[in-house]
């Protein structure tokens, strides 16, 4: 471990009591929390004081365990993904959530649901081996605009580009996914190979040049963005120029990059949650990310999320199998 | 099993069950620490029930003791099973058995892993990548056919 | 008596029109009592019976009919023939009308008079005029009920109908659906086949129309008011299809058939009914299915699971070659048996011999059934398996496959039929004979415990058979066993060599008196070598283990007398010895031997023999050397006699008890006698030699060594059977008294109170009795009343056992002295002592008060006790200040811990809200015994419990996380049983439970662990799919 950085615990509080909870997403202002368990049930939390309390409970809409949440760009709407195979999006009002609609169409679990950050389009991915894109419009209406299958298995997760119309997808089959539109038509343009088993998570750095993905082979990959020098396409191609590998001690079930310090958090199933941070010496082409700062037994058993505050810098949020929820504070000396 | 269906391996090997497990005083001591043993893990996934025959994992030698390693201090379990032929269908669904067995039975500081024993299953490969995504198993154990069948075979069957 | 019939039309008004039912009984008193005769009754109903309204004629009928199911009785020959004439006629009826007449039909067929040829007449209309499966379901019981009782009572006309009969009856039943009627059915089947009525044509039709519920799919409706369970129609059909040869035909395809099943029951069904219909058969009814029996059962037994099937299976199989070997063998007629036999061989033989003995077990069961069927098959059997067995076993050298071996030759051994009579004394085995020692004797000098232990059971098996040994193995077996017993630690295997020693020694005494009790005794009496420092502790520890070893096999083959006559003599010098300390003994060492006394003293028989060997030999012996330790006391020098141990004085006391309770009472008598003389007058006549010290006081004495000596006067004079009077009774009840109140030693005071106590309890009924207790009772309430007594612990010991030999024989002056126990649960310093004394109250108590030693006591004692006190003490414990609650809570639990399961469970609702308090106390005696009522009544749990389902879940879940070991286990077990409660009952608490349960899965302890597993296992199954 390289640097004298330090992570410590703020708080920590039962989110989904005897279940998992298995997401946790900030709003845009950092100011709420979203979490998501096998409880079928979504809390939103925010600051009191010294402590973090409720504020909002969201139930009776799965029928099965909700995997994910997304806030939108604006964060006057939520996004939920369920093992039931919708997706239900809920607007945000003065005393609470209302269930807007519920997205039908995939053939079984959905793993995970992603807002563009124009907050026009979404993304929802499946066991069904396929990505949807859905377009709203103003007056909330959604509608699936394209189908992709370009995986041959489970896919885990997807997340837009911080600032162009690119979604990424990991997936079971040990590969990434990027979409691009293309004459209106949505087409995978690259596909990025090099985890040897499920490729769980998926984290742009600020910029959008710079890719993390963290699988089941227990490593952390670093892919860049190299454009095609030539003028011509506009095609770019996309290189691992780091692997993270000898860190962590079983499956790292998500990564997390942080948008204003730049550190990337991972969350474990060794219960370990991991700070990274780019050696300041080193190539930007073939850059080194050492561990700074570590928290072993973050949580008593799996990390399943690990997501940085967007606003306030070195709050990380962290969640587990044993259903609590921790906040820590990362800070560099 | 429905009457009439033909099984795939209709005339299995039985191996004979062991007896259960002799007390010894430093049990009934209490004083004494009982660190887990690979036998108390044995002993959780033997009685589990075949989805097929009416014969238990361990007199279809499909577990054995020697497969089971644990280690107590640093919280991790692994099991290699045997499944009865090379093709035999039920692999997943029994190893998912031994996980759930194992998942309600262990503190849950403990890691589980579950895995055929090397080369006896052709599709051993895509069976223990399966049963070692803790989402895909979720999502099965809420599958209440998927559930009803898991159960069956944690329960313990009399005649 | 003028008959009074002016009532009679009004009733029958009253009845048909004003639909009033109780006339009818006001009718048949009016019958009964000879005011109407029932044809009087007829005539008044004759506008009701002729009207054109059929339900008129139905009230009409109905009324009839309900009279004379009230007085059937009274009925002379000529009325019942002219109501049978009017019913028979009135089949034909309108169908509303048809249950009123199949009523009275019913009760005329319980007629005693009925009329020759009317009940073929009934049963004819019956048959003719009623379709039976048309009617309700009463009116077919009704109906056969009635076939029931005619069958009963007029069995010779009935046969006379001819298969007619049975025809009628077969159309009656098809189709019936109702498992009472079918029980009828069935009932009246077995009947005909039984009682041999003749079948005709329709025998094939009876089987069917039966044969057709087999096997029996049955699931009882939930609050059957019937409670008619599947076994019952199980073994009522079996009764049926297994009562004649003459359905073999039928019987044996359908059997064959059904043992195919998937279904477990059916298949157990089948097996069980094969074995039962064998036993009615002879062989040729069922040679052509004999290939098709062997297959299905050969099938099962090796492909089986299940213990049950496989063990129907096995005895399907014996019951098979019973009914085959019991065919005549001519010289004409090819031997059936063997044929079959060779088939039976030819595929199991092979098995027997496989190099990995994968299959040896089904096939060895297999022959080893056929092989218990008969003596024929046992030699034929035997003489086929047993060789290749034999050679096997010489040829294999892995352990675990001669262990396999060894131990199906051991149940071929046990499996043969042995003859009755005793002149064909050969045993099957006698070609075997040297080979078959040669193999025990070499697996018993093998160096696995397993074998050895497996070759002490054939050996005992083998000398069992009549005939086999000769008196040169027999020598030979008997060093081994001496060699196995000095030199194996294992206690499994030391086990099985006293078993076998046991049998053995019954069988031939004579070997054991000349070989083994004389090695014994050189072992007893060799001390431990001296050893280097090092060796020493280990050394002694084995030969104290040897010591014991010896100690247990001279007890085990101690049955005979003559034997009895040569090991008592080295027991008793064992006991000398260590007294004198000539050998030294450890105290546990003279404890076995005292032990080996007593178990000696409890198998022997009770001749005179023995009788003699103990009341004039070892009793007066003990007495001896416990007074010389006791005269010695505590010595400065030399330390004192092991005999003055507690433990060993109690091992001694159990010795004279059991010799006094169950060996000849007259030499009870005389031992009575002078062991009284000897603690009451110091007369020393009973001890074998005189060097005693004439003045003893042994019941006042000063020193507690001699005090002691009360229990063995307990031992002696409170086991003595009833038709023994104890001598000086009066005597004995003061000093003893005395004794118990001021005495401070505790053994001595409390074996006085014990003593005491067992004289009371069978102390004859009357005034001297009652002025007895009173004045008893006097003296222990006045110290116990009186703050400054110093003896109020030994008060309370005498008023404790006196008030349990009071209870035992439900004295009515009991319940004073129970009254005063309660009263003391809230003494400061007794309290705890009181509590406890109710567990001392309800349990049996070892040497004294209990039925071995002739106790009176009544049955139910504690049910009664219980029932009449629990009211008190949940007064008391209500009234009771918050420290003494716990005295209460610790008295009941004692209390209702020794109730029959019975009567917890229907007491139990009263108490519920006291146990759950017990469960928070701190105390964990407490809890401890609260859990273990608590438990069996979980099981089978009354509703009342249900309703306090909250509060049981917290306090248990409360109590899994105890410090205590014992109190986690069974707590969890607790968790455990409720989780078979009513789903929707527990449902809501399944979340909380499976939360809690998750810690206790890792305790330290592996047996909490255990429990923790299987309860958190159930709840998950709870309301989930696939689960209960």
């Amino acid at each position: 471990m390289k640097g004298s950085a330090s992570l410590s615990l703020l708080h920590r509080f039962s989110a989904h009591p005897d279940s998992r909870c298995w997401f946790v997403s900030w709003n845009s202002s950092g100011t709420l929390l979203a979490s998501c368990g096998g409880d079928k049930v979504i809390r939103v939390w925010g600051r009191e004081g010294d402590s973090w309390v409720c504020k909002n409970v969201l139930e009776d809409s799965h029928q099965r365990t909700v995997r994910k949440v997304a806030w939108s760009p604006c964060s006057n709407y939520l996004a939920s993904a369920s093992f039931d195979a919708t997706t239900c999006i809920w607007k945000k009002k003065i005393e609470g959530f209302e269930s807007l609609t519920v997205l039908e169409g995939h053939e079984n679990e959905v793993k995970c649901v992603s807002w563009a950050p124009s907050g026009n389009l979404l993304a929802t991915c499946s066991r069904d081996k396929s990505v949807w894109i859905w377009e709203v419009d103003e007056e909330d209406e959604y509608e699936c605009v394209t189908v992709l299958n370009s995986h041959t298995q489970d896919v885990k997760h997807v997340v837009w580009h911080p600032t162009q119309e690119l979604l990424a997808s990991a997936s079971y089959d040990n590969n990434i996914c990027l979409y691009r539109e293309e004459d209106d038509d949505w087409e995978c343009q690259v596909t990025l190979e090099g985890h040897s088993s499920t490729v769980w998570s998926l984290s742009f750095d600020a910029s959008g040049h710079r890719l993390a993905s963290c699988s089941d082979d227990r490593t952390v990959k670093i892919w860049q963005e190299f454009p095609r020098d030539q003028a011509g396409t506009g095609e770019s191609s996309w290189k691992c120029v780091c692997t993270l590998s000898g860190f962590h001690g079983r499956t790292v079930y998500d990564v997390d990059w942080c948008k204003v310090t730049g550190a990337l958090a991972t969350a474990c199933g060794d219960d370990t949650v991991r700070v990274f941070k780019e050696d300041e010496s080193s190539d930007p082409d073939q850059p080194i990310f050492s561990m700074v700062a570590q928290a072993t037994k973050a949580h008593s058993q799996d990390v399943n999320c690990a997501a940085w505050n967007p606003k306030e810098a070195g709050l990380l949020a962290t969640c587990s199998d044993e259903g609590d929820i921790a906040i820590w504070k990362f800070k560099e000396e | 099993m429905s009457a009439g269906s033909r099984l795939e391996n209709a005339n299995p090997v039985i191996f004979q069950r062991s007896g259960e497990r002799r007390l010894t005083a430093a049990e009934e001591e209490e004083n004494v620490d009982d660190p887990i043993d690979d036998r108390e893990i044995f002993d959780l996934i033997r009685t589990i029930n075949d989805p097929e025959h009416p014969l238990s994992l361990e007199e279809l030698n499909v577990v054995e003791q020697i497969r089971v390693q644990i280690n107590d201090a640093e919280s991790i379990v692994g099991i290699e099973f045997t499944p009865t032929i090379p093709h035999c269908s039920m692999a997943t669904l029994i190893g998912l058995s031994i996980k759930v067995k194992l998942l309600r039975s262990l503190p849950n500081r403990f890691k589980i892993d579950v895995h055929i024993t090397p080369g006896t299953h052709a599709s051993e490969d895509a069976v223990n990548k399966q049963l070692a995504d803790k989402e895909r198993v979720a999502a099965a154990l809420e599958n209440s056919s998927l559930l009803e069948v898991v159960n069956q075979c944690l329960t313990n069957r009399n005649i | 008596m003028a008959a009074d019939t002016s009532l009679l039309p009004s009733l029958v008004e009253e009845f048909v029109s004003g639909l009033q039912d109780n006339k009818a009984k006001e009718v048949a008193t009016g019958v009964t009592e000879g005011k109407f005769a029932i044809l009087q009754l007829v005539e008044a109903l004759e506008e009701s019976l002729t009207s054109s309204q059929p339900q008129t004629r139905a009230r009409g009928i109905q009324l009839l009919s309900e009279v004379l199911n009230r007085c059937h009785g009274n009925l002379t020959e000529r009325e019942v023939e002219v109501l049978i004439a009017f019913y028979e006629n009135r089949l034909k009826d309108h169908y509303v009308v048809t249950s009123s007449v199949l009523q009275g039909l019913g009760a005329l067929s319980k007629c005693k008079m009925l009329p020759p040829g009317s009940a073929v007449s009934m049963l004819r209309s019956l048959f003719q005029d009623v379709h039976v499966q048309s009617l309700m379901l009463a009116e077919r019981s009704c109906v056969y009920n009635m076939l029931i009782n005619l069958m009963e009572t007029r069995e010779a006309e009935l046969k006379g109908l001819g298969s007619d009969f049975v025809f009628g009856f077969v159309q009656s039943m098809d189709g019936e659906r109702d498992p009472r009627n079918l029980l009828l059915a069935f009932q009246i089947a077995k009947n005909i086949i039984y009682r041999g009525y003749d079948l005709g044509k329709f025998t094939e039709e009876l089987f069917e129309v039966t044969g057709c519920y087999f096997p029996i799919d049955f699931t009882p409706p939930p609050n059957d008011p019937h409670r008619i369970t599947k076994e019952e129609l199980i073994e009522a059909l079996r009764a049926v299809l297994t009562g004649t040869p003459k359905f073999a035909e039928f019987l044996l395809p359908l059997l064959i058939e059904k043992i195919d099943s998937d279904v477990q029951s059916a298949k157990l069904d089948s097996l069980q009914t094969l074995a039962a219909c064998v036993t009615h058969y002879e062989h040729k009814d069922l040679a052509e299915y004999l290939d098709g029996l062997w297959t299905s059962l050969r099938r099962e037994v090796f492909q089986t699971s299940s213990e049950k099937i496989e063990s129907a299976g096995l005895a399907a199989l014996t019951a098979l070659t019973s009914c085959v070997s019991s065919s005549v063998l001519s010289s004409e007629s090819e031997d059936v048996l063997s044929s079959f036999l060779d088939l039976v061989l030819r595929d199991c033989k092979h098995h027997l011999s496989e190099p990995d003995l994968k299959l040896v077990w089904p096939s060895a069961k297999l022959l080893q059934a056929a092989c218990s069927a008969s003596i024929r098959a046992s030699h034929i059997v035997t003489s086929a398996a047993m060789p290749s067995l034999i050679e096997q076993y010489s040829n294999r050298t892995q352990c675990s496959q001669r262990r396999t071996l060894l131990e199906v030759m051991l149940r071929f051994l046990q499996s043969v039929k042995t003859s009755q009579s005793p002149d064909n004394d050969e045993s099957v085995f006698v070609s075997m004979r040297e080979s078959l020692c040669s193999t025990v004797f070499s697996a018993l000098s093998e160096n696995n415990s397993s074998l050895q232990i497996t070759a002490t059971s054939m050996l005992t098996s083998l000398a069992q058979q009549t005939g086999l040994l000769l008196d040169s193995d027999v020598d030979v077996a008997v060093d081994h066993l001496i060699r196995l017993l000095l030199i194996e630690d294992d206690d499994c295997v030391s086990l099985a060599v006293v078993e076998s020693a046991r049998a053995l020694a019954q069988l031939h005494p004579d070997i054991f008196i000349s070989k083994l009790i004389p090695r014994l005794k050189t072992e007893l009496f060799s001390e431990p070598m001296d050893q280097d420092k090092n060796r020493a502790a280990s050394g002694q520890h084995s030969h104290h283990a040897v010591r014991q070893r010896c100690l247990s096999a001279l007890a085990a083959v101690s049955v005979q007398p003559s034997i009895v006559l040569e090991s008592t003599p080295v027991l008793l010098e064992v006991l000398n010895s260590a007294h004198t300390g000539s050998i030294s003994f450890s105290v546990e060492e003279v404890v076995s031997t005292c032990h080996s006394l007593q178990k000696i003293a409890e198998q022997v028989e009770d001749t005179v023999e023995t009788g003699l060997c103990f009341h004039v030999t070892v009793l007066p012996r003990l007495f001896s050397l416990a007074l010389q330790g006791a005269l010695q006391g505590e010595k400065s020098s030399g330390g004192r006699s092991p005999l003055l141990d507690e433990q060993v004085l109690s091992a001694m006391v159990s010795v004279v008890s059991t010799s006094c309770s169950r060996l000849q009472p007259m030499l009870a008598a005389e031992t009575a006698k002078k062991v009284v003389s000897l603690f009451l007058d110091a007369d020393v006549s009973l001890l074998p030699d005189n060097s005693f010290p004439s003045q003893i006081q042994l019941l006042k004495g000063e020193s507690w060594s001699q005090s002691q000596m009360v229990c063995l006067l307990m031992g002696c004079v409170c086991s003595l059977p009833r038709s023994v009077e104890v001598p000086q009774m009066n005597r004995l009840l003061s000093q003893l008294e005395e004794m118990s109140c001021t005495c401070s030693h505790h053994l001595s005071f409390t074996s006085a109170a014990k003593c005491f106590s067992g004289l009371v309890n069978k102390h004859p009924q009357g005034e001297a009795l009652d002025s007895l207790i009173q004045s008893t009772l006097k003296t222990v309430c006045g110290e116990l009343d009186s703050t400054s007594s110093t003896v109020r612990t030994q008060a309370f010991t005498l008023l404790i056992w006196v008030a349990k030999a009071l209870l035992l024989r439900y004295h009515p002056v009991s319940a004073t002295l129970t009254d005063k126990l309660f009263s003391l649960l809230n003494d400061s310093d007794l309290g705890p002592m009181a509590a406890d004394g109710f567990s001392l109250l309800m349990c049996d108590s070892e040497d004294v008060l209990n039925r071995r030693c002739h106790a009176d006591i009544r049955i139910m004692y504690r049910q009664r006790f219980f029932s009449e006190n629990s009211a008190k003490l949940v007064q008391g414990f209500n009234a009771a200040p918050q420290e003494k609650k716990s005295n209460y809570l610790k008295a009941l639990s004692n209390i209702v811990n020794q109730l029959p399961k019975q009567v917890q469970i229907t007491e139990l609702p009263a108490l519920l809200t006291l146990l759950l308090e017990a469960l928070s106390c701190p105390d964990q005696g407490v809890q401890l015994s609260t859990l273990s009522c608590l438990e069996p009544v979980l099981i089978d749990p009354p509703p009342a419990i249900i309703q306090q389902l909250e509060a049981l879940v917290s306090r248990l879940l409360a109590l899994i996380s105890s410090p205590a070991m014992k109190v986690k286990i069974v707590s969890l077990r607790c968790v455990h049983a409720l989780s078979q409660f009513p789903t929707h009952e527990i449902l809501p608490f399944r979340a909380r439970v499976i939360r809690a349960l998750a810690q206790p899965l890792d305790d330290k302890k592996r047996l909490v662990r255990r429990e923790a597993v299987r309860a958190r296992g159930e709840w998950f199954l709870v309301g989930s799919p696939g689960g209960r």
